[in-house]
């Protein structure tokens, strides 16, 4: 597809542009200390910086919030009144999103359109434009290399963003939904004939292992005496869930608002809390942290490969380097990589 | 080091404890880390030093189930502070334990600071128990240094002169952020209940949705649970991935227990715990 250039000033404008319409759009850049995503409200908030580490935590509450409400119930005397939250048609458009960032939609969408289509997140992404930056980032936690994965991976972006020498920004049309953006506000952007523009630098990454190997040792490795310690200094904090791009386990509550009222929601939960799958008998499967661990480990690389052939992973490192018991997944995956058979 | 190498080599060969619980560097990302060590020649792996953060008393409790025989723990002052406050609190015994005490000359609050004074954490700089109040055998030499004093006192003496609005909306702000993680309960030594108020599901007590009602109960039932308890490692508050400032609540109820009843949690084994304990001389200004 075509490429364009986009200069900062008319990205300025562009940002300048969309939340200033009549119907202004969610604006969603990395924010000025470089920690998370969120949502802005001035145009030189957007900041895009190739050479930034990974936000603490990636943009998936956007698309899948922390609390997502189902429905709500209001009862009068013997009657039930149900309601659906609203959807919103506000358009969103994710700023300078990491490949490691991106590139987790494409996988999450097979689960939420599987044997049930989740409106709820697929109506967001539907309505999400997502602008990827290549990155020039790279840290001993880094490994996106190694999940089949690179600095300048186009997966999951609509438009991918390569800065240049002179501060503009080269920009590919990944999507027909990257066309349509760039269709609709064509005055930003320039055209730049049909040549690829090489990254302009490349972080090397120091991490390395084969995750097609893993995977065939994980599919006859469940019962290996490796798990047994895998999860032992693991304090089951799940900090690592809710920072990962692609985990998306979630509860579904009912919580009442006052004494005639309330609503159901799905909330984010993580395979590494002993709730998660605790029986009502009081049995739980998953009785202590290793066999949680190696659950964490099996889904990512095994269980969500069998069934739709992606692995659960991007390789931001987001989970080691947050880890308060400093477990580091890649070490654990490097370690797999080099067991026998 | 040397003599933490030496020792730990000695514990194990010996048998007098099955494993010693400590901090390793991390052969590439370089951070320091909790280890086990279960074989004698292991003990190499063994480092104590300015990024020694974690406190290991955590890992206590669950690890004396699956261990036959002692655990030798690698503890600064605090973190010995909650092995005693586990010991009163009967969670373990004093002979489940080798501690191995470290004098210590304060820890990093990020693994990726380069230790100074400036970037110890606030709980070190008015520290009383850089030499443990209660050891099975001693490492480490202390320094004299020179500490800046600590923010978070100066903090909550800040926070005392603000109105009870000002309050509610600088905890309104704070705890709008809480992912409902539950990332404060897991790190901490003393929420060791088997099963939390938060997972009790017939009835629900707190909501698990991170909204304001559901982040305010989380938080403050939690604080109410440590108050008295908090031993002030300060773990709660460097886990959470929402940068909430967490011990301000902690600190403050430990302030005001030392304050009315002349308590400190976690400094004798001996000591009736505060909630445990009735005093028919027990202040009672408090109950309104």
């Amino acid at each position: 597809m075509e490429n364009y250039t986009l200069t900062a000033n008319n990205l300025k404008k562009l940002a300048e542009h969309l939340l200033t319409r009549e119907l202004p759009w969610n604006v969603i850049s990395v924010s000025e200390d470089g920690l998370h995503y969120k949502i802005v409200t001035k145009a030189d908030q957007v900041i895009l910086d190739s050479k930034a580490a990974p936000t603490k935590s990636s943009f998936k509450e956007f698309l899948l919030p922390k609390s997502d409400p189902l429905f709500y119930y209001k009862q009068n005397q013997n009657e039930v009144e149900l309601s659906d939250p609203k959807f919103t048609d506000k358009k969103t458009v994710i700023f300078g999103a990491k490949p490691c960032d991106a590139a987790s939609l494409p996988v999450l969408e097979k689960v939420f359109n599987w044997d049930y289509r989740d409106v709820f997140f697929n109506n967001r992404v539907a309505n999400t434009f997502v602008i990827g930056l290549g990155c020039g980032y790279s840290d001993e936690y880094c490994f996106c290399n190694s999940v089949g994965l690179s600095p300048d991976s186009e997966k999951g972006s609509d438009i991918f963003l390569t800065p240049q020498v002179d501060g503009s920004y080269h920009a590919k049309i990944v999507t027909q939904k990257g066309k349509d953006f760039i269709a609709a506000f064509k005055e930003y952007f320039e055209s730049a004939g049909s040549a690829d523009v090489p990254q302009k630098e490349k972080a090397a990454q120091t991490r390395e292992f084969d995750y097609k190997n893993i995977k065939n040792w994980l599919d006859n490795n469940f019962a290996n005496n490796f798990w047994d310690t895998a999860g032992e200094l693991c304090m089951g904090c799940a900090q690592c869930a809710f920072v990962c791009p692609t985990c998306h386990c979630f509860d579904i509550v009912d919580e009442n608002c006052g004494l005639n009222c309330g609503r159901r929601a799905k909330n984010w939960d993580s395979c590494q809390f002993s709730l998660f799958t605790k029986h009502t008998s009081g049995h739980n499967p998953r009785d202590n942290q290793n066999k949680r661990y190696r659950q964490r480990i099996m889904h990512k690389f095994k269980y969500y490969n069998d069934k739709f052939e992606e692995i659960l992973c991007t390789g931001c490192g987001r989970c080691s380097r947050g880890c308060e018991a400093g477990i580091d997944i890649a070490g654990i995956l490097e370690e797999i990589d080099h067991l026998p058979g | 080091m040397n003599d933490l190498i030496e020792l730990s080599k000695n514990l194990l060969a010996s048998g007098k404890v099955a494993i010693i619980l400590g901090y390793t560097e991390d052969k590439i990302t370089k951070r320091i880390k909790p280890v086990i060590i279960r074989k004698p020649e292991d003990s190499t792996k063994l480092v104590f030093n300015h990024y020694a953060v974690n406190n290991l008393a955590v890992y206590l409790k669950n690890l004396k189930k699956v261990t036959q025989g002692k655990i030798g723990i690698v503890a600064k002052g605090c973190d010995i502070r909650a092995i005693t406050a586990l010991i009163q609190e009967n969670q373990i015994a004093r002979d489940d334990v080798f501690i191995i005490g470290a004098n210590c000359n304060s820890v990093v609050l990020n693994y990726s600071d380069k230790w100074s004074p400036e970037t110890s954490q606030s709980k070190c700089r008015a520290c009383q128990l850089r030499q443990p109040q209660m050891y099975d055998a001693i490492i480490g030499e202390l320094e004299d240094i020179t500490f800046p004093p600590s923010e978070k006192l100066a903090f909550i003496q800040k926070f005392e002169t603000m109105s009870a609005e000002e309050r509610w909306d600088f905890w309104e702000d704070e705890l709008s952020k809480c992912i409902k993680c539950y990332a404060c309960r897991q790190v901490c030594p003393l929420c060791y209940c088997e099963q939390c108020v938060a997972e009790k599901t017939m009835p629900g007590w707190i909501d698990s949705s991170a909204t304001t009602k559901g982040n305010f109960a989380w938080n403050l039932i939690r604080a109410f649970h440590q108050s008295g308890r908090c031993i002030g490692c300060n773990e709660c508050e460097r886990a959470c991935p929402a940068d909430i400032p967490l011990s301000l609540l902690n600190v403050k109820m430990g302030m005001i227990a030392g304050a009315k009843f002349n308590y400190q949690h976690g400094m004798s084994i001996d000591a009736p715990t505060l909630i445990g304990n009735f005093n028919t001389d027990d202040k009672e200004d408090f109950i309104l």
